[in-house]
């Protein structure tokens, strides 16, 4: 219960990891279109 | 360098040291100098890790590596958001809830003292030569480009930030850090705008379009060739997500001159937030640094460049009988030049106008581009007959001799300022926690008998002022083995491989303790010094061109025997009781 009061943003620590795997599968998938766009 | 340019360095420079003093004032007990009493907020805490992580060489060498090889440098930290997850779930909590000055102090309450000063140990090893190097790595590039002594450069280098890193503590670190990574970031973004700028008729895209069509815009690589994976090759997707995980798991959890700065948060709540927000950051910040890169590789298309970054090599060698061949190649470069401006323009026009024919304009493009690529072999084999000791790899001065030669009075002075303190950032974060590991982990562990460091005692204010001295000592060591550093190749790779040999044994004892409750500290011992011993047997295996193995391998390698190992000896220790790996009492 402590945690959870404790967490910014969110409800709970849990989306923040989330949030960060969401963030690298993007970047991975905007890399790889930057490359074979600009190549 | 300008009169201007002379100003605003040393304006810089001296605001960051008063600034630091003025800062850290306050702090006279030990845990305000090796923590800030714990009593960071997260995005001071963000700064911190991000000023440490960052040296010299990511600015100079990054822009450089994108400028030869291409961007898919930064897939090296794919597995920073994954290793900031778990070190957030397992490692933040329990360094917490604990309140240990350093990583290796919980290693004795989950395990045993020999297995706790072992790890420590190694820590001090590795990051005490490779601190000394972060010195040297930044000393000797501004000592080739602008002409200083090196055995000077070295002094303040690494001396000027001793004023305030052994006075103030991490205090002084954290709030220099925050003001360096503003200037720095400042002073990068500025570059940028003025790289583009300064490519006569081509804007953004089509600046990334010519790096594009060189290859220089390869974020993304597999790694798989011809025959399948390529151990050897050291960036890509599959050695940047495992491999990258395993490094940064052993740098933010096992290190300390990290693991000291989130400690420094006033709550878990901070130091993960902090953590998190590295995660999300630096993987864009590393794009865009390489992304500087990519666009020099414009610049020089369209505008002459020289042959060989590194100025203070050319005209050493140009007295020798050398020196006709090597005016001779660099007249056949100034030819080759101009035709990459001309087909670098065609090539636009073609992408706009005619696009089945751009292929045709790309292909002769990237053979000129391979024509120059081998000029510049030619001359670096010019140079070192001329001089075999003389340093080929132009690498991290491609960056520092556009701002040198391009940039206008004033910016060159701050660029310079920002490898100062993108140096001290680094440097400073470690000197403060060689000195806590110093005195937490050895002088108060095995002198005054502390097997934890926690209230205030009689001694606290002799434990301060000798901690101050740890410092200093820590300062002088490094500085000497920069001035010993001479003829070690290129740094950057030195000081990766070194701390690869020792992070994947750090890590894998952490992640004993972390995940597997049952086993005590006996066999993680062992199985510590086994993967020691296996990892410099490998790294020796490829040195001597017995097998290929990229040195990013190496912190799995290490990490995972000492995993596997500690569990076999922990089974056979159970079943054959009374044996040597008896728990210690």
């Amino acid at each position: 219960m402590l945690q959870k009061k404790n967490v910014p943003l969110f409800k709970k620590w849990w989306y923040w990891y989330v949030l960060l795997i969401a963030v690298l599968i993007l970047l991975i998938v905007f890399f790889d279109w930057f490359t074979k766009y600009f190549s | 360098m300008s009169a201007t340019d002379w100003i605003v360095l040393i304006a810089t420079l001296a605001i960051i040291v008063v600034y630091g003093l003025y800062k850290s004032r306050t702090t006279k007990n030990l845990e305000g100098y090796f923590l800030s009493n714990r009593s960071m907020p997260w995005y001071l805490v963000l700064l911190s890790i991000m000023g440490t992580q960052a040296s010299a060489i990511t600015f100079l060498s990054a822009p450089g590596q994108a400028f030869t090889d291409g961007m898919r440098f930064v897939q090296n930290y794919f597995g920073l958001p994954l290793a900031m997850i778990v070190i957030s779930i397992s490692f933040v909590p329990i360094f917490k809830k604990l309140k240990v000055f350093t990583a290796y102090e919980y290693l004795e309450q989950r395990f045993d003292v020999k297995t706790r000063t072992f790890t420590s140990f190694l820590f001090l090893l590795s990051r005490g030569f490779s601190t000394g190097i972060s010195v040297y790595a930044p000393s000797i590039i501004l000592s080739s480009l602008l002409g200083w002594d090196i055995f000077w450069t070295n002094i303040v280098m690494g001396g000027i930030l001793i004023i305030y890193t052994v006075s103030g503590g991490a205090k002084a670190v954290a709030y220099t850090q925050q003001l360096q990574m503003v200037i720095i970031f400042s002073a990068m973004f500025i570059t940028g705008y003025y790289i583009v700028q300064l490519i006569p008729g081509v804007n953004f895209t089509d600046a990334l379009k010519v790096s594009g069509a060189s290859g220089k815009l390869n974020v993304i690589t597999t790694g798989f060739g011809e025959n399948g994976f390529e151990w050897k090759d050291r960036y890509n997707i599959i050695s940047g997500l495992v491999g990258g995980l395993f490094l940064q798991l052993s740098y933010f959890g096992a290190d300390q001159s990290q693991v000291g700065r989130y400690l420094t948060a006033k709550n878990t709540t901070e130091s993960r937030l902090g953590l998190l927000m590295n995660g999300l950051v630096k993987i864009p910040m590393q794009f865009f640094i390489l992304l500087l890169g990519a666009l020099l590789f414009s610049y020089y298309q369209f505008n002459s460049g020289p042959v060989f970054f590194n100025k203070g090599v050319d005209e050493k060698v140009y007295q020798t009988r050398y020196g006709d061949s090597l005016r001779a190649i660099e007249k056949e470069f100034v030819v080759l030049n101009a035709t990459q401006g001309r087909l670098s323009a065609s090539y636009l026009e073609a992408r706009k106008t005619n696009p089945v024919n751009s292929a045709a304009t790309k292909d002769s493009l990237v053979k000129v581009n391979m024509q120059t690529d081998r000029l510049r072999d030619d001359y670096k084999s010019m140079l070192k007959k001329a001089d075999p000791s003389v340093d080929t790899n132009d690498t991290n001065y491609i960056f520092l001799r556009f701002v040198i030669d391009t940039l206008p009075a004033g910016l060159v002075g701050l660029l310079i300022a920002v490898i100062f303190l993108a140096s001290w950032g680094s440097i400073a974060a470690a000197l403060n926690s060689l000195a806590s590991c110093t005195m937490v982990d050895f002088y108060a562990r095995f002198r005054l008998k502390h097997s934890h460091y926690g209230a205030e005692d009689a001694i606290e204010e002799k434990k301060y002022n000798l901690s101050k001295w740890f410092t200093l000592g820590w300062g002088i060591f490094c500085i000497v083995v920069a001035e010993f550093s001479t003829n070690m190749g290129s740094l950057i790779q030195a000081v990766n491989e070194y701390g690869s040999l020792f992070y994947g044994a750090i890590l894998g004892v952490f992640l004993v303790a972390f995940y597997m409750k049952r086993i005590n500290g006996t066999p993680v011992f062992y199985s510590a010094i086994i993967s020691e011993v296996l990892v410099i047997t490998l790294y020796i295996l490829d040195k001597s061109g017995v097998i290929g193995f990229g040195f990013l391998w190496l912190n799995i390698v290490g990490a995972m025997t000492v995993v596997v190992f500690s569990w076999l000896l922990h089974k056979i220790n159970r079943t054959m009781p009374g044996t040597v790996l008896q728990q210690d009492t």
